[in-house]
């Protein structure tokens, strides 16, 4: 009887030193969803470069998507943008249903202003960065710029969460740096990067974090 | 109870201990998230806090946002010994039982 109690207490302890520190309220069923919309991405993205062999789509098709490289560039540019845009929503919206459900705190406090700050400053920076080169012709490096930048912005933000966001954030980082190196494979780099990963590490994080608790 | 030794009277109410707990894990703590994590009432919190300041467990340090007032809790060193010296005995009470 005895026994118990304290077990129940220390497990007590352990649970709000972890409830208040961490920031617990992403679902991984988000970062599936933002890994499958990566995909979405590279397959219209694909299109629209003309990737040839990519898939087999029809002439027709093809022809469509000879677009002159201003053009191009402002397609792939907006997708890129709504991609942003929506993968955000989805990961804030899962969010405020994980924390519902769990009745954990999703507030704007410190904490959770600090964690976003520290994220978006390596991201921000890697995106004005890599619009900069896009609009100087220096199409080369933007896969790569976008995955080491996303990458440390994940490193940077991990130790506010679950540790294990900074081996996503790893990945992402070797990855660009690999691409560096590759020509003329940004679009399957980025899809590796972006979606492949996305995916896997969200299938991670259920299983580790989200099923546990149902 | 001899193996009951080096738990701490102050750490006895469960509310005290999450307190604790709380300001350990992270640097400090305001008021509104001590009470949303605690899921306590203004008067409630507030008098467990003062028990805790008067230990000299934690200090506090107000402030005013604007025109609110906002109160920031810290753990003490003494706070954060006394609180890993009151786990330690509570694991060590575990330990004798198993044996």
């Amino acid at each position: 009887m005895e026994e118990k109690e304290v077990k129940q207490t220390l497990n007590d302890i352990r649970d709000m030193m972890s409830k208040s520190s961490r920031f617990q309220s992403i679902s991984g069923y988000s970062i599936i969803v933002v890994g499958l919309l990566a995909a979405v991405a590279t397959l219209i993205s694909a299109v629209v470069l003309g990737v040839e062999n990519c898939f087999p789509c029809s002439e027709k098709l093809q022809q469509c998507a000879i677009l002159d490289t201003t053009t191009r560039t402002r397609y792939i540019a907006l997708i890129g943008m709504v991609l942003f845009v929506v993968s955000l929503l989805t990961v804030f919206i899962f969010a405020t249903i994980k924390s519902k459900k769990n009745q954990l705190r999703f507030v704007l406090d410190k904490r959770t202003g600090q964690m976003l700050l520290d994220f978006f400053i390596p991201l921000v920076a890697g995106g004005v960065l890599s619009i900069a080169m896009v609009m100087q012709h220096h199409y080369g490096l933007t896969s790569s710029i976008m995955l080491i930048f996303y990458g440390l912005a994940l490193i940077n933000c991990s130790h506010y969460t679950y540790p294990i966001l900074r081996y996503l954030g790893y990945a992402e980082l070797l990855l660009g740096l690999i691409d560096c190196f590759i020509v003329s494979h940004a679009l399957l780099c980025w899809f590796l990067g972006f979606s492949v990963l996305h995916i896997i590490f969200g299938i991670i994080y259920v299983i580790l974090f989200d099923r546990k608790k149902a | 109870m001899a193996i009951l030794e080096g738990l701490n009277k102050i750490f006895e109410s469960k509310i005290r201990l999450g307190i604790m707990s709380v300001l350990v894990a992270n640097e400090s703590a305001d008021f509104a998230t001590l009470k949303s994590l605690l899921e306590l009432t203004d008067g409630n919190l507030a008098s467990h806090t003062r028990s805790l300041e008067e230990a000299g467990y934690i200090r506090c340090e107000k402030k005013f946002v604007g025109r609110k007032p906002n109160t920031t809790y810290f753990a003490t060193q003494a706070g954060r010994e006394a609180f890993a010296a009151h786990i330690n005995a509570l694991e060590n009470f575990l330990k004798e039982c198993k044996s």
